[in-house]
């Protein structure tokens, strides 16, 4: 009988505070396509890597869930991750110098963006499905996307090589939501045996929307 | 021929410009006589108040159901209903349910084999054997 009341309060008992205090913080590793530019989360298990906005009014950068800025641990207590520390920048090619105003000036691009270092070619307004459910997202968060390998338009192509250099594009996808597939049920069973098993998936899909997709021609005046 | 110009009726881009949460309400329906609306009574002390404060952009109504299983039921923009039934579950099972109702959007499930999905025409263009290098025979 005591078990049975001491049960629900120990359930209740443990505020959503020890959860975020209890988390250890991961380090990003360089495999990672994106990054994300959101705050941190209230209900998430994973701490995320949060790029400061660059953007002159941060009221424009802040998602949907600005409103949990005043109810979440101020982010000082956590601990500070240094960022890796930035390749020095290799000179553009000739080639990429002069035909990159070109390519900009066209009226329709294309990018062909790798997460976790699969290809998807993409125009803006395109809507992805991701073949996995990505952790410690959620809808309205916006990713920046770094790892292209083929930029192009109707004329022009931008290969990289391996990848296009991160300065001359940027794409940017919000997070739509999470989508899951019908449940499929797989049947196992022997010949000249009865018994059969069940096994049921129904596997969830992270969705994006390819929001933004710039070409700065300024990296070449930059370098 | 008079030359007329091409309706062009826009299509909706959500998140391009704006984002906009496709679940617009959430319902819960719990029990204060059966046993299986336990977790649900707990949720709703519990961890529904800073649910609710996390997302004002979804409406929340909170009703008893005398003699049901306890149930979740999101209403999405484009008018459809996701209902779960969250019998016997304990809060924070409950809270992953909540959460998967809200990032849904209100589509019905179905298998895509295609990853993206665009309605803007091709950058490169249509080939056309009449255009181009040519092949070489």
């Amino acid at each position: 009988m005591s078990r049975a009341l001491l049960r629900p309060a120990l359930e209740l008992r443990a505020p959503i505070t020890r959860l975020l205090q209890s988390i250890r913080p991961k380090t990003v590793t360089p495999l990672l396509g994106a990054t994300a530019t959101i705050s941190v989360r209230f209900f998430n298990q994973t701490t995320q890597h949060v790029e400061q906005p660059t953007h002159p009014n941060p009221a424009v950068v802040a998602n949907a869930t600005s409103s949990l800025a005043s109810q979440r641990p101020p982010l000082s207590t956590q601990p500070q991750h240094q960022p890796p520390p930035t390749p020095p920048s290799t000179p553009l090619s000739e080639s990429v110098r002069a035909l990159l105003p070109a390519l900009a000036a066209q009226p329709g691009h294309y990018i062909t963006i790798h997460i976790h270092g699969v290809p998807y070619l993409v125009t803006e307004g395109d809507s992805v499905r991701l073949p996995f459910k990505m952790p410690g997202v959620e809808p309205g968060d916006v990713l920046r996307l770094n790892r292209a390998t083929v930029l192009g338009s109707r004329d022009f192509t931008l290969k990289g090589a391996p990848y296009v250099d991160e300065r001359l594009f940027e794409c940017r996808a919000v997070v739509m939501g999470t989508e899951s597939e019908p449940m499929r049920v797989k049947i196992k069973k022997k010949r000249r045996c009865r018994r059969t098993k069940t096994v049921k998936s129904k596997h969830r899909f992270t969705m994006l929307r390819i929001s933004e997709l710039k070409i700065r021609t300024e990296a070449v005046n930059e370098s | 021929m008079t030359i007329k110009a091409l309706q062009a009726v826009s299509v909706g881009r959500n998140g391009v410009g704006a984002f906009v949460l496709q679940c617009k309400k959430m319902d819960f329906h719990y029990c204060d006589w059966a046993g299986s609306s336990r977790g649900m009574n707990g949720f709703i002390k519990s961890l529904l108040p800073k649910f609710a404060a996390a997302h004002p952009q979804v409406e929340f109504t909170v009703s008893p159901r005398p003699s049901k299983h306890p149930v979740i039921i999101a209403h999405y923009i484009n008018g459809r209903e996701k209902a779960v039934c969250v019998r016997n579950m304990e809060p924070y099972d409950i809270l992953k349910k909540a959460e998967l109702l809200r990032d849904a959007s209100g589509e019905k499930l179905r298998r895509v084999t295609k990853p993206v999905q665009s309605v803007n025409e091709s950058v490169r263009g249509i080939w056309s054997p009449y255009h181009g290098n040519g092949m070489r025979v």
